[in-house]
């Protein structure tokens, strides 16, 4: 483990300086290409697709299907290291004010348009209005395009984890042509210059995408790699399937109706592992947690929200949440990633229930109603909520499950006066993506606990500041591990556990990667 | 005739304008909106009132309630905050999925509940009256859901007759489309098929028991005239009201069933909607199934005229 993470960090600590080299590394390798051409994939996803508008939203449904069909300028690799995606290299000017990209040249839009700077500026324009991510473009001064195919990103001031930032794919900045980028949020025609176009979009039922004969693809690594890499699309549609009962999605993938399904239930793995038809690929998948409201009584109270995080049995709670299939660490970080740190970790799963009882007689607490909000939707909410109850109340709190839709339970989180005293969520993209962006949701503006007046505690937001700007890569880490451990000693969030995900594929299906999100392209179809 | 169905139409106004007021107000009674959905959990605060902006969702009240009763009036019901389409041709394209598989299942339920009824009730107290009453029970105990995924597992994983889900238009294939709509078509019939069967044997029995069925025995008649001639008609008053409820509520309530087997008809159109706060399409929605259960009531009362001559002479025809 402890290899993986000094690789990690030599990996992170080149990556501008791979970036900038990327191009001529990889001719050492061969390029990929598709061994069979042809062929109908059809993928079953386990929920609907709200947007395939992916400037506007952070749901991994929609870039399961939207990140197949758009780039970014820079992405995520497989082992999350910036990449460059729709530009071929980029230089950094001595000051560290200037980043320039090169762009793929021959680029062409689905439309059949040639892709250009204008295009690129014009998705900036609009990612920096109604983007999920803007704050990451707070840095940037202004944007050039000297010509067609050069963009220049020109900072406020040096930012040393700027790449990080735009490379994130959380909310990824996509490029679509220009005259869609002048649309507004869920106007635009699903146009980008992915090896897959946009056929159909049923919301609630389907998606159907083509290869784009048209495509060219990136050569700055020989094959996929994350949202990067020599993409090619080697079937000839993807149907996006969007089944969201498991039983009838895990037999859809039994009778062979489908190629791959995604979030096979620990439930039904060992029939289906059973089954010679059928291969199960697991991965991690997200930091099960929660956070607390700090604007409502009593979780306002430090002491209070230190007796929660002592009462808590963490090894019960993800168990329950993930019927199994998990792994017991409390950081913000896989311990494979760069920015892993032990900081902290004395806090997690305590299950100290005398300590709790103790820290709730010296808070003064009354019994005053503590809110576990949950949604049933989601069983690593609903099931994490019912056992921290339970382990709660023998700590000596009164506390209850409020049990709502998720729409509903995510809009009554983000209230600060809302009828809640701890929200359940999982950590996927943030976490993945490491660095700041892991910790950022626990940073101003972006404070998820609803601090008063929306400002939450300074010496978190000079850690997290650190985290960002810091000038080398070894204090970045080391402040990341002080703000971790900052946020589990005041309880800004308590985490249980890594949630693992699984996705089941037919034998057919070959060249299948597995990632954070489905990727259709390099992957082909045996007869 | 026409008159008492143009005074049940006028009647069915108010009773929308009721719906459509319910449907707008509903907005601003649960928390969460299009843009918590869109932006998803790890947008923050700030993140989600941009988008808000973006779509319009930031305007007063009374703004909002005027242009939404001024469009209506129009026929206009708005675009669809998740499709980006008119609601009413979202409403349009989906209404004839879950028609087809309502009326589908309607034809299961009748020929089945029906069927068993009258032969339950002629078989009073015998075997086949049990074994009636007894299918009945398990109709009527069995939720839908389950059955439907008891049916994906014997009819699709284990005899391969028929897909686990999807949908395939008529038009496109009248093969394929009887292939994925019989297991949902199914699923929603037989706890309507159970009540139907209640209700056909209970009506029965005490049809069977009247003075003019003994009179009509009496005069020679045979059974099958008498059950045919004098008992069935009598029997299809209440029965017709049952089969209104129960296309009213395969109508509405297909919701569970088009999840599970994936159908893209209204009912997954309307849960799609709620789940992803498209107020525009549930308002639409509410509205349209308000009107169409609306519209099914007025022609089970004008059945109920045609049939029944002493709701003719009170409504003073």
């Amino acid at each position: 483990m402890m290899k993986t993470r000094k690789a990690r960090l030599a990996l992170l600590s080149t990556a501008v300086a791979g970036l900038m080299s990327a191009v001529g590394s990889v001719s050492a390798q061969e390029t990929f290409e598709c061994p069979k051409v042809g062929g109908d994939l059809i993928v079953a996803v386990e929920s609907g697709i709200p947007t395939l508008d992916q400037h506007t939203t952070s749901a991994g449904a929609t870039r399961n299907i939207a990140m197949n069909i758009y780039e970014s300028l820079i992405t995520r690799d497989a082992d999350m290291s910036p990449v460059l995606d729709l530009a071929t290299n980029m230089d950094v000017s001595d000051d560290g004010l200037r980043y320039t990209f090169h762009l793929r040249e021959g680029v062409t839009f689905h439309n059949g348009k040639p892709m250009t700077s204008a295009d690129v500026a014009a998705s900036f324009a609009r990612y920096k209005e109604i983007g999920g991510n803007r704050s990451n473009l707070d840095i940037v001064e202004t944007w050039e395009t000297p010509d067609d195919n050069t963009f220049v990103l020109v900072l406020k001031q040096p930012q040393a984890t700027f790449i990080e930032n735009l490379s994130t794919y959380t909310v990824p900045i996509v490029i679509m042509p220009a005259e869609e980028a002048a649309k507004g949020v869920g106007e635009v025609d699903i146009i980008g210059t992915g090896p897959f176009k946009l056929v159909e979009f049923v919301p609630d039922s389907h998606v159907l995408l083509e290869r784009f004969d048209d495509y060219v693809a990136s050569d700055v690594q020989p094959g996929l790699s994350g949202f990067g890499g020599h993409k090619q699309a080697c079937v000839d549609t993807v149907r996006f399937r969007m089944i969201t009962e498991t039983g009838a999605r895990m037999a859809a993938l039994e009778t062979g109706e489908v190629h791959i399904a995604t979030s096979v239930p620990a439930t039904s793995k060992p029939r289906l592992e059973a089954l010679d038809d059928v291969t199960l690929v697991s991965r991690l998948q997200g930091v099960s947690m929660g956070y607390p409201n700090f604007s409502r009584s009593p979780t306002d109270n430090l002491l209070v929200r230190q007796a929660m995080a002592a009462a808590i049995n963490a090894e019960d709670i993800i168990f329950a949440a993930s019927d199994g299939e998990y792994e017991l660490e409390g950081a913000l970080q896989y311990p494979s990633q760069a920015y892993y740190s032990t900081a902290g970790l004395e806090y997690y799963n305590q299950n100290d229930p005398d300590k709790a009882s103790a820290l709730l007689e010296e808070a003064g607490y009354d019994g005053e109603p503590v809110i576990l909000l949950a949604t049933q939707q989601f069983q690593w909410s609903y099931n994490a909520a019912l056992v921290m109850n339970e382990q709660l109340k023998v700590a000596g709190f009164n506390s209850e499950v409020s049990v709502l839709d998720w729409p509903t339970a995510l809009a009554t989180s983000q209230n600060a006066d809302g009828a809640w005293n701890f929200f359940f969520t999982v950590w996927t993209s943030t976490v993945q993506q490491g660095g700041p962006i892991a910790l950022r949701n626990f940073a101003d503006p972006n404070n998820v606990f609803t601090p008063p007046n929306n400002e939450g505690p300074a010496e978190f937001n000079a850690i997290f500041d650190r985290v960002e700007n810091g000038a080398t890569l070894e204090e970045r880490i080391a402040a990341f591990g002080e703000g971790q451990e900052y946020a589990f000693e005041n309880v800004l969030g308590i985490t249980f556990g890594i949630l693992r995900a699984t996705e089941g594929l037919r034998p057919n299906v070959r060249g299948y990667k597995s990632f954070t999100n489905v990727q259709v392209s390099n992957i082909w179809l045996d007869d | 005739m026409i008159a008492y169905a143009v005074s049940r139409l006028l009647q069915a106004i108010p009773i929308l304008f009721l719906v459509s007021l319910f449907a707008f107000g509903m907005i601003y009674l649960i928390p969460g909106d299009a843009a918590t959905v869109m932006g998803g959990p790890e947008a923050s605060a700030a993140d989600l009132e941009r988008i808000r902006e973006n779509m319009g969702l930031n305007e007063p009240f009374l703004q909002q309630i005027v242009s939404f009763y001024v469009n209506l009036l129009q026929g206009d019901l708005g675009q669809s905050l998740m499709l980006g389409t008119p609601v009413l041709d979202a409403i349009i394209d989906r209404t004839p999925i879950t028609l087809g598989i309502s009326l589908y299942s309607l034809a299961v339920t009748i020929v089945f509940g029906l069927l068993t009824g009258i032969v339950a009730a002629l078989n009073h107290n015998k075997l086949l009256d049990q074994a009636a009453t007894l299918f009945a029970l398990i109709g009527i105990s069995l939720p839908n859901f389950w059955l439907a995924l008891v049916m994906i597992v014997v009819f699709s994983v284990h005899l391969g007759w028929l897909p686990t889900g999807g949908y395939v238009p008529f038009s496109e294939s009248p093969m394929g489309w009887l292939r994925t709509t019989t297991m949902p078509a199914l699923a929603l019939a037989l706890l309507q098929a159970g009540l139907l069967t209640r209700i056909t044997r209970s009506t029965m029995l005490e049809v069977l028991s009247q003075d003019y069925i003994r009179t009509a025995r009496a005069k020679g008649l045979t059974e099958w005239q008498v059950i045919g001639q004098h008992a069935l008609a009598n029997v299809m008053m209440p029965v017709v009201t049952v089969l209104g409820l129960i296309l009213s509520v395969l109508l509405s309530g297909s919701i569970v069933i088009e999840a599970i087997f994936g159908i893209p008809g209204l009912g997954a159109l309307m849960g799609n909607a709620i789940l992803s706060r498209d107020f525009p399409l549930v308002q639409g929605g509410l509205i349209s199934i308000a009107c169409s259960l609306l519209l099914l009531n007025i022609v089970v009362d004008v059945l109920y005229f045609w049939l029944d001559p002493r709701v003719r002479i009170k409504g003073g025809d």
